[in-house]
């Protein structure tokens, strides 16, 4: 039955206004739902390893203009979770590092590695051989994620595979700074040790408010609450800070 | 052990509104950001003096800087760009050559006056404008001075706060909008609301690339206080080893590490440059030393650029202050998977290794080479297992190949490791420190056990996921090269 099934990647409709080809989105899967877009009660079927599961998609209520830009958004998918000081060289071992994410091609290629130098007993990857994208679009982590280099290369392959948001305790300094500067995924930071409650595959939802945001694991039935984004939310939402700049009509855009 | 070297906890800094002392590193923000005060959580646009980026962030970081200023933007001034070669270079690897060629056609295109290119791979001798690792490279050719703001694209770029300026490593994109500006936003975009709008009406004005700033946020300083004589075994890699084991490897996150004390007066500048190197292994943001003599005699050697010493004030805060008796230091390592995890090297005696590094910016500059020598000189043994020695730069290959090594009766280093089984040294560059592609030489592509005096020991860090690494000065390196085994120089130096 699984196999019949649309990968989640494919099968749900971008809210993102980037082109996109229908083959290889630029930017999937669009597990976020944006306050802009109206969805009613859904659900969704994801083919993952011979099984199904069946995702209430988040609802999201019509967006109004309202001051708060972030008060809609959602994430919702599966997790993928690890434990303290994931450093750049487990997100994207170095040798990957020769790639130069300026077109789709090796966008695609570097998103394929993504996570792919965490060692083996790590059983389950988080980007399947053979696959640009990653089933799980949250990542639950620990303390001091994304240790180690400035290769912005980090961020960008997490967000070229699909990831939407990292819940880690705390990140390194030049790792949340690319994620923001890029826009390529939400840092957020939890209150609590969430990885070790959570399991890989765990079906959850992201909820972001201006004020702090909370994560609900749906195969565990709790909740965490997740520290305030502030600024850097929007700025992500838009797709990196030139992108904001732009869309704030801070600077003009490039003919 | 630690607690016995270690007398004072950490102490809360004031706040306070009236204008009080200055750290090291808040008094070389506000001279860049042109104010008289700044205290830790400013959010301040610095002039940045000089920008580094290399092969692998450098195409990431033009790229996006064209995206973003167009096609035709200059750079904000060809002068203060430092283009340095050093990661992938002596690989057949298309993308890695590729990447090479790429910062070639923005240098020429830019003007951009210091790029220390390489065109013939198969001999680095026939590039004089080669140097090698960017961070060592620097110091030698005059463009660390203190006072000064540098950035690089490369968490390592806090190796120069050895020289008292502020340097800390950035991504490709902040590095776009340096490259266009000159300008770096100095702060976590989360925090404050306001200075977000600061930032937007600042892209605003210098889209005309008149300006040089970036934004960041004014780190509160943790200071390293390190006294005592330094015993003849030990080296600075034993100190940034211990202290990363005191605090952790995110012990120092967001702040500044300012070492001071009577040891840190009597360091070379190269073992300075150890110690500073390893403060992003923290945390770090920057790392910071008190400029004086050496300093002044380094910098004054390599360049006729003025630039002006600041010191940390007296009254000034600090939000954590730490206590080392250097004299009661012992010989450490970083045992695998971390450089916070910290062991004894003579606690590690029956780890059997598979192989020993010697090289990167952390440890393969001259005077870790010569004491490598040292060590093998003075045992008169050959080493026991494979022992890859990878000079940083192409001065230090030189000077691996011609300076004397002290009590050995004027032989170079290179004639010692020869004697002692090394391999010979081979074309300066990052090497394998960091794994690289498949062809890279002393790539760890079997799940070895190598004793490196490199900086740092993750999974796969330096090729192989499986692979252990143990984290260790070229003492210690030279030491265990020689048994085979996780050894104390001790063994073999007294």
């Amino acid at each position: 039955m699984a196999s019949s099934l649309p990968t989640l990647s494919r099968a749900l409709p971008s809210s993102s206004t980037k082109p996109s080809s229908s083959s290889v989105p630029f930017r999937s899967p669009f597990l976020k739902i944006n306050g802009s877009t109206s969805f009613t009660h859904s659900s969704i079927s994801i083919a993952s390893r011979g099984t199904s599961f069946i995702i209430p998609r988040a609802t999201a209520s019509a967006g109004s203009d309202s001051d708060e830009t972030l008060a809609k958004t959602t994430f919702h998918g599966l997790c993928y979770v690890l434990k303290d000081n994931i450093d750049t060289d487990q997100i994207i071992p170095a040798d990957k590092a020769c790639i130069f994410p300026s077109n789709q091609q090796e966008r695609d290629e570097i998103g394929s590695n993504a996570l792919s130098g965490l060692p083996d007993f790590h059983t389950t990857r988080f980007v399947e051989p053979g696959e640009i994208k990653s089933k799980y679009s949250i990542i639950i982590a620990g303390e001091n994620f994304g240790c180690g280099s400035s290769r912005e290369h980090a961020p960008v392959c997490l967000g070229a595979a699909g990831a939407k948001a990292v819940v880690a305790e705390t990140y390194a300094r030049i790792f949340f700074r690319n994620s923001v500067a890029t826009g390529e995924v939400f840092p957020l930071e939890s209150e609590v040790r969430v990885c070790d409650e959570c399991t890989t595959g765990d079906t959850v939802t992201i909820e972001m408010r201006d004020s702090g945001g909370l994560l609900t694991n749906h195969t565990t039935g709790k909740k965490y609450k997740l520290k305030a984004i502030g600024d850097a939310g929007p700025v992500i939402d838009a797709g990196g800070i030139f992108a904001y700049a732009r869309k704030m009509g801070m600077i003009p855009s490039l003919a | 052990m630690a607690s016995s070297v270690i007398s004072s906890s950490p102490f809360v800094c004031k706040s306070s509104k009236v204008k009080t002392g200055m750290t090291m590193t808040e008094k070389i923000l506000a001279k860049a950001s042109e104010k008289s005060q700044v205290v830790p959580g400013d959010n301040i646009w610095v002039n940045v003096d000089v920008l580094m980026t290399h092969d692998v962030c450098g195409p990431g970081a033009f790229g996006i800087f064209k995206r973003e200023f167009g096609e035709k933007a200059k750079v904000w001034d060809p002068e203060k760009i430092v283009v340095i070669p050093d990661h992938y270079i002596f690989t057949t690897d298309k993308r890695a050559n590729r990447n090479v060629d790429i910062m070639r056609e923005h240098c020429k295109e830019q003007n951009i006056k210091y790029f220390y290119d390489i065109t013939d791979l198969g001999d680095f001798r026939a590039n004089p404008d080669y140097k090698g690792v960017c961070h060592v490279a620097l110091a030698q050719e005059g463009h660390c001075r203190p006072g000064e703001v540098l950035l690089g694209t490369d968490s390592h770029t806090c190796t120069a706060g050895a020289f008292g300026q502020f340097a800390t490593g950035i991504g490709n994109t902040d590095a776009g909008f340096v490259l266009g500006t000159g300008k770096i936003l100095l702060k976590r975009l989360d925090r404050i609301a306001s200075n977000l709008f600061n930032t937007l009406n600042f892209y605003n004005r210098t889209i005309v690339f008149e300006a040089r700033i970036l934004n960041l946020q004014v780190p509160p300083t943790m200071r390293f206080i390190l006294d005592g004589e330094m015993p003849s075994y030990l080296q600075a890699k034993d100190l940034i080893l211990q202290i990363i084991g005191e605090i952790s490897v995110a012990g120092a996150t967001y702040k500044t590490m300012e070492f001071s004390g009577t040891t840190i007066e009597g360091l070379t500048m190269e073992e300075r440059m150890t110690l500073c190197n390893m403060v992003v292994e923290a945390g770090g943001k920057n790392g910071v030393i008190p400029p004086d003599a050496t300093t002044f005699n380094y910098v004054e050697n390599r360049t006729s650029v003025p630039f002006e010493p600041v010191y940390s004030d007296g009254n000034a805060s600090f939000v954590a202050a730490y206590r080392f008796d250097v004299s009661k230091l012992e010989p450490v390592v970083a045992k695998p998977h971390s450089p916070d995890n910290r062991a004894l090297a003579r606690e590690c005696k029956d780890v059997k290794i598979d192989r020993v590094y010697i090289g990167s910016c952390t440890g393969g500059k001259t005077e870790d080479f010569m004491a490598a020598a040292k060590l093998f000189h003075a045992s008169g043994k050959k080493v026991k297992v494979p022992t890859f020695l990878v000079p940083a730069t192409q001065k230090v290959w030189m000077d691996v190949y011609a300076l004397p090594v002290p009590g050995s009766g004027g032989k170079t280093c290179a004639q010692i490791f020869e004697e002692a089984g090394c391999d010979t040294p081979t074309s300066p560059s990052c090497g394998a420190c960091l794994g690289g592609p498949a062809d890279t030489y002393a790539r760890l592509n079997e799940p070895q056990v190598c004793v490196s005096t490199t900086n740092r020991n993750f999974p796969g860090r330096m090729g192989h996921k499986e692979g252990q690494i143990y984290l260790a000065s070229p003492y210690t390196a030279a030491a265990s090269a020689l048994t085979g085994r996780v050894t104390d120089p001790r063994e073999f130096l007294q």
